[in-house]
Formats: C-alpha cells, sequence, structure tokens
C-alpha cells in the first residue's frame, strides 16, 4: 500500500498532532479536542479521523499507546495514541511554514489584527 | 442517523480501514450520539457524519492497491494449480463500467427470451410464475382467506372447478416450503423440493387438473424422489379447517360413553375350544379411559393356552394401548417400533405384566385389507419380533405417521419429522402394508389360525 502524502500536511493531520501536544488522547478525545482548538469549526469525523490517525501511524508521527477505560465515558476500553518525537517536529514544521505563511500576509496587509 | 446505518455506511470503506478501524468509528459514533443531543446538534451530526463519509471514503480507496497476497512462489509444487488473492476492493473504473454493461445486457437478453419464449416450455414455465400469480391472486380475491401455520403466504385454493397453474403453483411453493422446514432430514427435503421443481418445470404436472388426482401425483414425485413412504399430500374438498382446535372436556366425555357403551371396542373375548384365547378388537382405544377394559378383557384370556388377536376390523387408535396390549405377550420389556414417534423410554413395552400367564403362549393375529394405523403397529412389532404369527390378508398400509401441515383450504401435507429405530426393515408397512405370514381371505382367517393353534398345542 503506497504511504499517503503529508506533504503538505492536511488540516485534519496538523490539528491532530496539535491535540496529541500533552496529552495520549483516544479517538473520540482528539475529536473533542479538535473541536475545542478550532472553536468548533473543525469536527471530524470518524472516517476523517482515523484516515489521518492511519496515515499519521504509517510515518509513525504517533504511535499506539494501549488500551484502556476512559472513567468519564464508560466502562468500553479505547486505544490511545501518543504523539512521537517525528511527530512534534512535524508540527512545530508545520507551525513555522504556516507562521512563516502569516508573516507574509502580514506583510502584505492581507490579515488585519494581532494573531500570532 | 441510527448506529445501523452508520454501521452500513462503515462496510462500504475498503476492509483494512474496516478492520484497524471499524470498532472504533463506530464507537466514536456512539459518543456523538450520546453526546450530542438536542435537534441541532442532531441535525449537524448527521451532516458532519455525511460530509466526512463523502471526503473520507473517495480518499481511503485511492490508497488502496491491489496487491498479491499468498503469492508465494515457495512451496508450490510443480503442475499443481495454485491460488493467489488479488488484496483489495475498488476495481478498476474500466473494469466495473464493463461490468455494469455486461450485467445490463444480460438482464435484457433474458427479460427478451421470457418474453418471446414460444414453445420453450421451462422459460414459460419460468415467466409465468412471475406474471400468472399476481393476476390470479387479483381474480380470486373473495375467496382469499388469511394462510396456515405453514408459512402464511398461500393462498387459499378457488373453490369448485378445476386447478388452474397459478393454483397448483402455490400448493407446490407450500409443499416445498413445509418440506424444507419440517422434513426430518434436510437434504432429502432439498432433494425433493427441487424434485417438485424439476416436474412442474417439465410440465409434468400439467394434464392434471384434478385436486385429488394432483394430490396422488405430487405424492409420487416426493416419494420418488425421497424413498420416504410417510411423505403424502392430501386434497379434501372440504375446506380444511385453519387451526384444529383440542379436544374440548365435552369431546373427551362423549369419547368415554361411547367407550362405555362399546366396551372400549373389545367386541369378544372367548375362549375358544382347546382352550384357545380369541379376543377382537376393533381399535387400539385411550388407556386413559380404556386401561380398565383391556385389562379385564386379558385377565379373563390369562389362563389360555394360545390366544388369537382379530383384527380385521381394527382400524388404529392410540399407540399407548398398542404397547399395553402387546405388554402381555411378554415377559421383558421389549422394542416395539412406531414410525411416529422417536425412540424413547415408551418404545419398549411394560412387561412383564404382574400376574399374566400369556407372555410365552402362541399368538396369533387375524388381518384383514381394512386392518390399519395403530393395528398395523401392532401387527408388524409382533411380526417383526416374531412373537405374533399373522393370518389373513396384506393390511392397509396406513402408517399416517408425517405431521400434518396444512397448505390451504384444499390442500394439506403429512411431513416425517421423527426418525425412530427402526431395528426390523429399512421400510415398514406405509402404504405397502405389513404382509401376514399365512395368506388367506379374511373371512378364512380365524378359522386358519385356529388350525395352526391347535397344531402347534398338540405338538407340545
Amino acid at each position: 500500500m503506497p504511504k499517503r502524502k503529508l506533504h503538505p500536511l492536511p488540516a485534519a493531520a496538523f490539528q491532530i498532532l496539535l491535540s496529541l501536544v500533552g496529552e495520549d488522547l483516544h479517538g473520540y478525545g482528539i475529536m473533542r479536542q479538535v473541536a475545542a482548538q478550532t472553536d468548533g469549526r473543525m469536527r471530524l469525523g470518524p472516517g476523517t479521523l482515523y484516515s489521518s490517525i492511519q496515515t499519521l501511524l504509517e510515518g509513525k508521527f504517533i504511535e499506539e499507546v494501549d488500551l484502556r477505560e476512559d472513567v468519564k465515558l464508560g466502562q468500553e476500553r479505547r486505544r490511545y495514541y501518543r504523539l512521537t518525537s517525528a511527530g512534534r517536529k512535524l508540527a512545530r514544521f508545520e507551525a513555522e511554514r504556516l507562521a512563516g505563511l502569516l508573516r507574509v500576509a502580514r506583510a502584505k496587509k492581507v490579515l488585519r489584527g494581532q494573531y500570532v | 442517523m441510527s448506529e445501523k446505518i452508520y454501521a452500513w455506511l462503515l462496510q462500504l470503506y475498503p476492509s483494512h480501514f474496516r478492520k484497524a478501524y471499524g470498532d472504533e468509528a463506530l464507537q466514536l459514533f456512539r459518543d456523538r450520539v450520546r453526546d450530542e443531543r438536542g435537534f441541532f446538534a442532531r441535525v449537524r451530526l448527521g451532516l458532519d457524519l455525511l460530509a466526512d463519509f463523502v471526503e473520507s471514503l473517495p480518499r481511503e480507496y485511492l490508497h488502496v492497491q491491489p496487491g498479491l497476497i499468498c503469492a508465494s512462489t515457495q512451496g508450490r509444487l510443480a503442475g499443481v494449480p495454485s491460488f493467489s488473492f488479488v488484496r483489495e476492493e475498488l476495481p478498476r473504473p474500466g473494469a466495473l463500467l464493463i461490468g455494469c454493461m455486461m450485467s445490463v445486457l444480460t438482464l435484457a437478453a433474458i427479460w427478451s427470451a421470457l418474453n418471446s419464449a414460444g414453445n420453450y416450455r421451462a422459460m414459460r414455465s419460468l415467466a409465468s410464475r412471475q406474471s400468472l400469480r399476481p393476476s390470479a391472486a387479483t381474480q380470486q380475491a373473495p375467496l382469499l382467506r388469511p394462510m396456515d401455520d405453514a408459512d402464511g403466504t398461500v393462498p387459499a385454493l378457488a373453490e369448485g372447478g378445476k386447478l388452474d397453474t397459478a393454483e397448483k403453483q402455490r400448493v407446490i411453493e407450500g409443499a416445498i416450503n413445509n418440506l424444507k422446514r419440517h422434513y426430518v432430514y434436510p437434504e432429502t427435503a432439498q432433494k425433493t423440493a427441487e424434485s417438485l421443481l424439476v416436474h412442474e418445470i417439465n410440465g409434468d404436472d400439467d394434464p392434471v387438473t384434478d385436486g385429488a388426482a394432483f394430490a396422488r401425483l405430487l405424492t409420487s414425485q416426493m416419494r420418488d424422489a425421497s424413498q420416504d413412504l410417510h411423505l403424502e399430500l392430501i386434497y379434501s374438498e372440504v375446506p380444511l379447517p385453519e387451526h384444529p382446535g383440542e379436544p374440548t372436556a365435552e369431546d373427551h366425555e362423549r369419547y368415554r360413553e361411547a367407550m362405555e357403551e362399546q366396551n372400549c371396542t373389545f367386541e369378544k373375548i372367548e375362549i375358544l375350544p382347546h382352550n384357545i384365547g380369541y379376543l377382537k378388537l376393533n381399535s387400539f382405544p385411550d388407556p386413559s379411559v380404556c386401561e380398565a377394559t383391556a385389562g379385564a378383557a386379558m385377565s379373563r384370556l390369562n389362563d389360555a393356552e394360545a390366544i388369537i388377536f382379530d383384527l380385521r376390523d381394527n382400524r388404529g387408535g392410540e399407540p399407548d394401548m398398542v404397547m399395553l396390549v402387546a405388554a402381555y405377550l411378554f415377559d421383558h420389556p421389549e422394542y416395539m417400533y412406531n414410525p411416529r414417534e422417536n425412540t424413547t423410554e415408551r418404545s419398549w413395552t411394560r412387561s412383564p405384566v404382574p400376574g399374566n400367564r400369556l407372555a410365552d403362549k402362541p399368538a396369533y393375529i387375524l388381518t384383514s385389507s381394512l386392518t390399519a394405523s395403530g393395528a398395523e403397529h401392532f401387527s408388524y412389532g409382533l411380526k417383526m419380533l416374531k412373537r405374533a404369527t399373522l393370518v389373513g390378508e396384506t393390511t392397509a398400509g396406513a402408517a399416517h405417521s408425517g405431521v400434518w401441515h396444512r397448505i390451504d383450504d384444499h390442500f394439506g401435507m403429512g411431513i416425517t419429522e421423527t426418525k425412530p429405530i427402526n431395528p426390523f426393515s429399512k421400510s415398514d408397512w406405509a402404504v405397502v402394508g405389513v404382509e401376514p405370514d399365512v395368506k388367506v381371505r379374511a373371512a378364512d382367517a380365524l378359522k386358519t389360525a385356529q388350525k395352526l393353534a391347535l397344531g402347534k398345542l398338540q405338538k407340545k
């Protein structure tokens, strides 16, 4: 199976990487974290979420941790994911790339306000 | 969107995805359903999922590339065909297109063949199966009744007049359904069902338009295919009751009175010359009513040197009474084959009977062509056990061991649902009857039996 491209990094994959900074999450946890960090603009559906997770796993940007219960969500055991150092690096590159874009946008006065 | 629908949508993803994430995707769906309540949240969830589906499904397939698995060349033997599997689902678009076109062309060809089938019987029959049914059902609407226990779909037969093709098809279909559902051996059921269809398609049933003749024809077709003489299809001119009721207390009372009046059909209990006991029994009545009468009759014959059971007018009855009377002829429990019941402890006679002295006395059974059912059970068992000599005519051959299933108002069938052990022979008396040991006219049977008994007693 051909590896999926992560260049340019799809928005969903980037958001997933960001969501995993700081804590391990299961699929639904990632979905909620992504929704929170985008003010509800990005609600990852199962297809997109797991497709992205699969791609990131293949690239070793995230890894599966273990199966465990989420005490808030009940008895079902869930698979948790963790950011790898490669994943953290990829997220940083992407953030820097976007920051660069932002600088350009701001210089050209496309963007107003105090972002970043 | 319900979980079922979403689970179904998930089936559309490639297998590797479903395998890896199907459960988790479903779990995420459940989580969202649980957390996102209220009308707008639900609508948003539905839209999210649809959008996600549309977006992610093509992407999943785009990343799938057919690859051969199990294609290792090691372990292959020269000249031996081997199989490899192409992994993953999506065929090339070109292949899909050709597949669609071929399907459409094939369907069009079948449709055209059915419409211009001409004299090709098999095709025409297939076509009529599809087309006749609804129209016939509409025409007979006033005669339709709710259907039976068998499958609830077969409408009742039109009353009066001859059978038409659609009606015959309904009966055949009902018979097939019943066979598949109830027959003791599924393989035989399948074979028999197929045989019914083949006969139908070949037009073997076409010339028959009379209900009774049609029932006989299907019976013989089923028996040929299954080699089971217990299978039968029965036609009744009188509409068959949909749910034959259980006997009521009144019925029991009426039965009890009738039995008391007739001495439980123990018509004659005599001691003939030379101390030969003679019992003319015209049925095997229910022991719950007649046990005492049977016991009294047998004890009156207890001192006889030989015993003759006259079953020439006996059309059958209760297996329990068969076992009860037979018990007097053995000093140990003996197996009596009964095609109606699976082999259980009830299949053994409750011998010895306390105080009985008939267990070792010569026994004779008088038979006629009317001797039927339970009386054949008695005769067959004792003949096979070599415990009695049968004198008279071949019996009626009424095993009636099939369990009754109504097909519609006029047709029903007996289906073998049990398979008790018959240690004596592959077949029993179904249809063929029980052959007597000594074949004489029924009218001469008593005299002959008396002579035989006397001869035996004198030899002692």
